[in-house]
């Protein structure tokens, strides 16, 4: 394995370690038995098919926020907005499928109700890449508003009509415009999950981003941008562009994010779903380090934790999760940097 | 009676290279001891161990016989090392009183500070120096060179240094400015300092030092008491300095200079550029002197497209410039050195959105072995080069477009690099210029200049002022550099009679 | 009351007033932090400890400043933990956003620990006895004038200001802030300078957790709301100085006021639009001062060091 490769697996593993120790002194602080916690958090995602169905369910839209933040992570650029990006795309996927003419063949309206998540997600990211592309106000801030305006404009929005009246959820959306679990499409195991096709879905737009941002000349180009944008600007790189298209394009993903519960999973927008996965997509790329392998893997751990939590939660706080993706991002950037310096400790001074 | 300041074998490594090796070095009270040797050979790394800065891996800093422990800079300070750095340690927004007392700041209850006595302490110290006082409650961004290494030497003065150590003082200094400086520093160690300048201006030392300690490849070579008039002296010593015969001048192909390819008239730039004029043909090597702050930097990125002017034309055919900065303009450190190679050039090597990678690896790989990079790996970082090999990069990288461009823009190109590469460098910029370019050359070391230059320029406050020949002295050069304030030329004067 | 009058009225300025503390409280913690040069956008995640901290201690002990005292322990302690993660070479705004989810989760955690809700504590009474006064305008402003609190923030504000421009500490501060490599060479510790800072400026944002919290007289989760990326914006508004930022964070609070005055007036749609409004208008601060910048003036610019890593 290549320097670089041995430096972000050992990260890795000192995060889960980490993870792991956070999660034991946490339970034994409750009162309970770490292992046997764990035990039954093991049974309940991994140990049955069910529940295996669910942690790819939970993993699916974990995978595509974790991409959509390491895009932006590569330009240099925070996408804290995950979380709002998604919400409005989830709600623009739940309006459309459920506008459409309800004998649409799925052929047609899949697609089209497809297309309106990456869009809603990249328009909502607009505005603070004008800001910080154009005027160059920090994302961090102007990303965090937007999760809160979004807050209120679904909330508007809903209250305006597109929620069935005295709730706030969409109606349902068109049968074309579902997509099928992967129950039904022939993996019977993994009976009452909730995993659809949005996971391979996940998948090759994971993949896709990937080639992008190592083989296009764009997508090259935004990740010497992020490592120094003065000397890119000396030779004539576009700057202000390539960060304005990444932070765009990250906003795009996130947005996709939200096909797995609206249009896998219910088959309708409910206020508040997805919630978490735009923070939780943050952990991801921060432990997944860039490479396509890592942020699946990490998605996977996250993932778990999710279901994880919903199963011990009668013995122990769901939000411990919380706790957990907290010590482990920190331990696994603690541990990166020791691990980067002592590799580059050969640098000239 | 133990020496003042006394360095014991020190050592110092930065990853496989002996930055320091093996060095002992005793310094007196009442003189002026240059440290001399090329870029990369260690001075500066050797005199901040002595400062505290740096931490030796071996060896020991003896300060009146006694061990310097713990081995920091706060700790020198204490006991009288006093380090004036190449790039100042002076905080800009910060006022000029503010600088001289942090760190060791007069306090009244409450940690309050105490300006009013702190000042008068400054301004004693100015005094001593024969100097006037800077304005101390100005913001220290806003002084001029002098005065902020003026402003230096307070500092240290005032944590009662007995022991002065000044690197490169010179180098952002016009040849008047230089003159004074030494003439305070004579006045400082006749009080019974020891002062120590590290330089690599062998015409200083012949004028201005007792002694002169030579360092080649981090090993001491010599040290010599200077007597003044000993003819040969200065030979000898810069046969210590380069481990051989100096090199033989660089041999140019002299032809007329071509069509004119860079032209600037009447052009502004804020505060920076005030009415530049000048034009470099196709075949010439046109140098532009000074020091810095005249607005070379603001030229240069007028040049490179990267500023607008206000006022005035440029026409400049197409061009590669090489910035003076390389770790902000020049690199991106933590990306390969394949890349790095190619920086700006991606759009040659994609077809359809798409790079090719095996066109790409073969241009980088050509420039890589044309520029002579050691070591010769694409895929290690930039940051791993040594700073020599870094500029070597960029400027194989500039050079690796000779076919698409008709200017050279070079600024400071050798600045921090070791004798071999900068050699190396100039062959380049000799081979551009014969190749038929348009040379731009800005840089403060008037030695490069004259080796290189067809004409000279001289830039002072955002003007040029002159044109010399590359052959003209020393004084005239440094006359013309003052050119362009009649102020800044009074208070010169006033210092050095006061 | 007619919507206007209202607006001019006692009640606003009173409410202003009075939720202008945690915003203060919030901004003070991020101009000691960012001053020093350490980047801190986890006041949110302090605003919450130091809250439930606060009210923990106050259930615990029946002692209002009891409560105070564990909030601004709590605060310091959050705030070294940040500077110690970033001096160990983690990138300070993914430090701020750990220490952000793990005060989010933590707070939630710890109420289903200690009482079994996972949204809120039981009541404290805090500073203002709700019954005392009455509940008109002029009674709150009363109320809010001789709360601790409030007294404490303004006088943090003044002390801030004198503290940072006129003592050793301060003058350390600023230095490390600009060019660390510059004060380290005159022989300040930068570490131990920044690391004081960050957990001062800890401690003062858990106290506004705290006064957030015996305000609505209980600690509820997630009460935050937005409040510390919101003070982080008015420090980056004034140009990282105390005073200027106290004022911003009172024009953020006056929305806030506003915003309840428009909820009590109208329905469903307009309570939404009033809900936005802060941070909207933070974008447009954002966008306002983004533009100005540039300019080169010496004054309202980010410490240079700022963002930089640590050595």
């Amino acid at each position: 394995m290549s320097p670089r490769g041995r430096a972000a697996t050992g990260a890795a593993v000192a995060g889960v370690a980490a993870g792991w120790l956070a999660f034991a002194i946490l339970v034994w602080i409750y009162g309970d038995s770490p292992r046997e916690v764990a035990g039954q958090l093991l049974a309940g995602t991994w140990g049955t098919a069910y529940g295996v169905g669910q942690v790819l369910y939970k993993a699916t839209p974990l995978l595509l926020t974790g991409v959509a933040v390491n895009l932006a992570l590569r330009a240099g650029l925070f996408n804290i907005g995950a979380e709002g990006q998604l919400a409005v795309a989830g709600l623009a996927v739940g309006a459309a499928g459920a506008a459409l003419p309800l004998a649409t063949p799925a052929w047609i309206a899949l697609p089209a109700v497809i297309a309106a998540a990456p869009v809603a997600g990249a328009v909502w990211a607009c505005v603070p890449a004008l800001l910080r592309a154009r005027f160059g106000a920090h994302e961090v801030i102007s990303t965090i508003m937007m999760n809160r305006i979004a807050d209120a404009a679904v909330g508007l929005a809903l209250a305006c009509g597109l929620a069935i009246p005295g709730t706030v959820r969409t109606p349902d959306v068109v049968r074309g415009a579902r997509l099928p679990r992967l129950e039904a499409l022939g993996l019977p195991s993994l009976h009452g999950s909730a995993v659809s096709l949005a996971l391979p879905l996940a998948l090759v737009v994971a993949a896709l981003v990937g080639g992008w941002l190592a083989r296009s000349r764009i997508g090259r180009e935004t990740t010497l941008v992020g490592l120094s944008p003065t000397a890119c600007a000396a030779e004539r790189i576009p700057v202000a562009r390539r960060i304005g298209v990444a932070l765009v394009l990250s906003g795009a993903i996130a947005g996709l994010a939200s096909l797995a519960p609206v249009l896998g999973s219910k088959g309708y927008y409910e206020s508040g779903m997805g919630a978490g996965a735009g923070f939780g997509g943050i952990a991801v790329a921060l432990l997944g380090r860039g490479s396509l392998t890592g942020l699946v893997l990490a998605a996977l751990l996250f993932g778990t934790l999710e279901q994880g939590g919903l199963v011990i939660n009668a013995r122990v706080p769901m939000e411990v999760m919380s706790l957990l993706q907290a010590v482990i991002i920190v331990a696994v950037a603690l541990a990166d940097g020791r691990i980067r310096g002592a590799l580059q400790r050969g640098a000239w001074a | 009676m133990p020496p003042l300041l006394a360095l014991d074998r020190l050592g110092k490594r930065y990853g496989a290279v002996r930055a320091v090796d093996g060095v002992s070095l005793s310094f007196a009270p009442g003189t002026i001891h240059a440290v001399v040797g090329e870029n990369g050979a260690g001075k500066s790394t050797l005199l901040r161990m002595a400062a505290g800065v740096v931490t030796p891996d071996v060896g020991v800093v003896r300060i009146d016989g006694e061990a310097l422990a713990p081995h920091t800079a706060a700790e020198a300070i204490r006991r009288g090392v006093g380090m004036v750095q190449q790039h100042f340690a002076l905080v800009g927004v910060l006022s000029a009183i503010e600088n001289v007392m942090l760190g060791a700041e007069a306090v009244t209850g409450l940690g309050r500070l105490d300006v009013p006595r702190a000042r008068a302490r400054a301004d004693a110290v100015a005094r001593e120096m024969g100097v006037s006082a800077p304005p101390w409650d100005e913001p220290v961004e806003r002084l001029g060179v002098g005065d902020r290494q003026r402003l230096e030497i307070v500092r240290t003065l005032v944590r009662e240094a007995r022991v002065v150590i000044l690197d490169e003082p010179t180098a952002v200094l016009t040849p008047g400015e230089s003159v004074q400086l030494y003439a305070m520093l004579r006045r400082l160690a006749d009080g019974g300092r020891a002062i120590i300048v590290v330089t690599h201006r062998l015409d200083e030392v012949r004028d201005h030092a007792d002694q002169v300690s030579v360092l080649r490849q981090g090993k001491l070579v010599s040290t010599r008491a200077l007597t003044r008039g000993e003819p040969g002296l200065l030979h000898d010593i810069a046969r210590d300095v380069m481990g051989e015969e100096p090199p033989p001048a660089l041999e140019r192909r002299t032809s007329a200079p071509g069509e004119v390819r860079l032209a600037m008239k009447d052009v502004h730039l804020g505060r920076a550029l005030h009415g530049v004029t000048l034009r470099v043909r196709a075949g010439e090597i046109v140098g532009i002197a000074g020091v810095e702050g005249n607005g070379q930097r603001e030229l240069v990125r007028v040049l490179a497209g990267l500023a607008a002017p206000d006022r005035g034309e440029v026409h400049c055919e197409a061009a590669a410039v090489v910035h003076e900065d390389r770790h902000r303009e020049g690199l991106v450190l933590a990306a390969s050195v394949r890349e790095n190679l190619v920086l700006g050039e991606l759009a040659r090597f994609t077809r359809h959105g798409l790079i090719d990678a095996a066109a790409l690896e073969r241009e980088a790989r050509g420039r890589l072995h044309r520029g002579r990079i050691v070591p010769a790996d694409l895929d290690g970082t930039a940051a791993s080069l040594s700073g020599g090999n870094q500029q070597k990069l960029v400027i194989a990288r500039a050079v690796g477009r000779c076919e698409r461009v008709a200017v050279f823009v070079f600024a400071q190109p050798t600045r921090g690099v070791d004798l071999g590469a900068a050699r190396a460098i100039h062959a380049e910029i000799a081979r551009a210029a014969d190749a038929g370019k348009a040379v731009l050359l800005v840089s403060a070391d008037l030695p490069e200049l004259r080796a290189l230059s067809d004409r000279l320029l001289v830039l002072a406050r955002g003007r040029i002022v002159a044109e010399l020949p590359p052959d003209a002295p020393d004084a005239q050069i440094g006359e013309a550099m003052l050119g362009g304030d009649a102020a800044e030329a009074n208070e010169g004067a006033a210092g050095a009679t006061a | 009351m007619t919507f206007l009058a209202a607006l001019l009225g006692v009640t606003l300025l009173a409410q202003t007033l009075r939720m202008s503390v945690p915003y203060v409280c919030a901004a003070l913690g991020g101009v000691w932090s960012e001053r020093s040069g350490v980047v801190n956008i986890a006041l949110e995640g302090i605003l919450l400890a130091g809250g439930l901290a606060g009210v923990v201690v106050h259930v615990a002990t029946g002692s209002a400043w009891a409560g105070v005292g564990a909030g601004a322990l709590a605060g310091a302690a959050l705030g070294a933990l940040h500077a110690l993660v970033v001096r160990g070479g983690v990138d300070a705004i993914v430090s701020g956003i750990a220490i952000n989810l793990a005060a989010a989760g933590g707070t939630r955690f710890v109420l289903r620990a200690l009482y079994a809700s996972s949204s809120n504590s039981p009541p404290v009474e805090g500073f203002r006895s709700v019954q005392l006064g009455g509940a008109g305008g002029g009674a709150l402003l009363e109320r809010t004038l001789v709360d601790p609190l409030t007294v404490a923030t303004a006088l943090l504000v003044g002390a801030s200001v004198w503290t940072l421009h006129r003592t050793r500490f301060g003058l350390r501060v600023r230095a490390c802030g600009e060019d660390p490599g510059a004060a380290a060479s005159v022989g300040v510790d930068v570490r131990r300078v920044r690391l004081r800072a960050v957990s001062l400026g800890g401690a003062i944002c858990g106290l506004g957790g705290v006064a957030l919290a015996y305000d609505q007289h209980q600690f509820q989760s997630g009460m935050s709301g937005g409040r510390g990326f919101i003070a982080l914006a008015a420090v980056i508004l004034s140009g990282w100085r105390p005073a200027r930022a106290a004022a911003a964070c009172l024009a953020f609070a006056a929305l806030d006021a506003v915003q309840i005055l428009v909820q009590d007036q109208a329905h469903a749609a307009s309570g939404y639009l009033a809900q936005m409004l802060p941070y909207v208008a933070t974008l447009v601060a954002l966008w306002a001062i983004a533009r100005r910048r540039g300019g080169g003036a010496i004054a309202g610019r980010p410490p240079a060091a700022l963002g930089k890593p640590m050595e």
